[in-house]
């Protein structure tokens, strides 16, 4: 199991962005387990008028594929670590391909999101996953890539 | 701010709607909502963020196309591809064009175009929106 203070020293992601709170379970190289608990005083609950269906407060869809993101990534990071690698360079979101919404978190709600490697070379990683609240699956994705770049290559520009 | 639904950000700072969709820009500023995290002293605007730019954009679009007593949820990212980077000072356009499949019109397809204000694509985004009815307010 891994901390979130342990996180942070895993990705480069921090408050408020840092999206996933803690590691369940990992197998370098295969799958990872990770958690994330929604609550009423995130930056994306601010400001919603009174008076709003309960539907208003769902977790929005792009911090859902942030945060199932950015369990792949520590999955990546910790496959190669097992390796005795590193990914070289800042990981960013390359791609992804069939990420369906079938239902909501809400404030009060855990995501647990399990993704699985499809594919991990030096400078980039190919997973899919799916993301549940307790016993409803919210979320599934086909596949997401993740590629590491040199920050250099990020400030100038273009990466294709 | 006044908001009807929990949004990372204000993806949209203005729209244009027009026959076959909808066009937004977003002026990326380095105080945008979850950029000091996204990295510390390296600020970039998040993909998923650009993918929030055309939900936001095409679910206004919608919703003000078949008027109120419906509700707009975004059902799939179809595909998503990032090229290139989005950093303070950049302007994001997103050319988004809506297509509403046969049978009842339940489902919008959306795919957009996102540029950088020098032309460079920097994503290529495919949603899939879902149009429901309204529910009642809780209130």
């Amino acid at each position: 199991m891994l901390e979130y203070a342990e996180l942070t020293a895993i990705l480069p992601h921090r408050h408020p962005i840092l999206q996933i709170d803690r590691v369940l379970e990992v197998e370098p190289g295969r799958r990872i387990v990770a958690v994330k608990a929604v609550t009423g005083t995130e930056p994306c609950f601010a400001g919603l008028t009174d008076g709003l269906p309960a539907s208003a407060y769902a977790f929005p869809p792009a911090l859902i594929v942030e945060s199932l993101g950015q369990a792949g990534a520590a999955l990546w990071v910790l496959s190669a670590r097992a390796g005795g690698d590193e990914p070289r360079g800042t990981l960013v979101f390359g791609a992804a391909r069939d990420f369906r919404f079938a239902g909501a978190a809400y404030p009060g709600d855990v995501m647990r999101h399990e993704v699985v490697v499809e594919s991990l070379k030096p400078n980039s990683a190919v997973m899919r996953g799916e993301t549940w609240v307790g016993d409803r699956r919210i979320a599934v994705v086909g596949s997401m890539l993740a590629v590491a770049r040199p920050e250099s290559e990020l400030a100038a520009g273009p990466t294709d | 701010m006044s908001r009807s639904f929990a949004v990372p950000l204000d993806a949209v700072d203005e729209v244009q709607v027009h026959a076959d969709g909808v066009t937004a820009v977003k002026r990326i500023v380095a105080d945008d909502p979850y950029l000091v995290g996204h990295y510390p002293g390296f600020p970039i605007y998040p993909g998923v963020f650009t993918v929030e730019t055309v939900h936001q954009a095409a679910r206004r679009a919608v919703e003000a196309g078949r008027g109120p007593g419906v509700r707009v949820e975004l059902a799939a990212v179809r595909s998503v591809r990032f090229r290139a980077p989005l950093l303070p000072g950049d302007v994001l356009t997103a050319a988004c064009r809506l297509r509403e499949d046969p049978d009842g019109g339940q489902r919008v397809r959306v795919d957009a175009d996102c540029r950088r204000h020098d032309g460079e694509v920097t994503a290529k985004v495919s949603l899939e929106l879902l149009v429901l009815s309204q529910e009642p307010a809780d209130a």
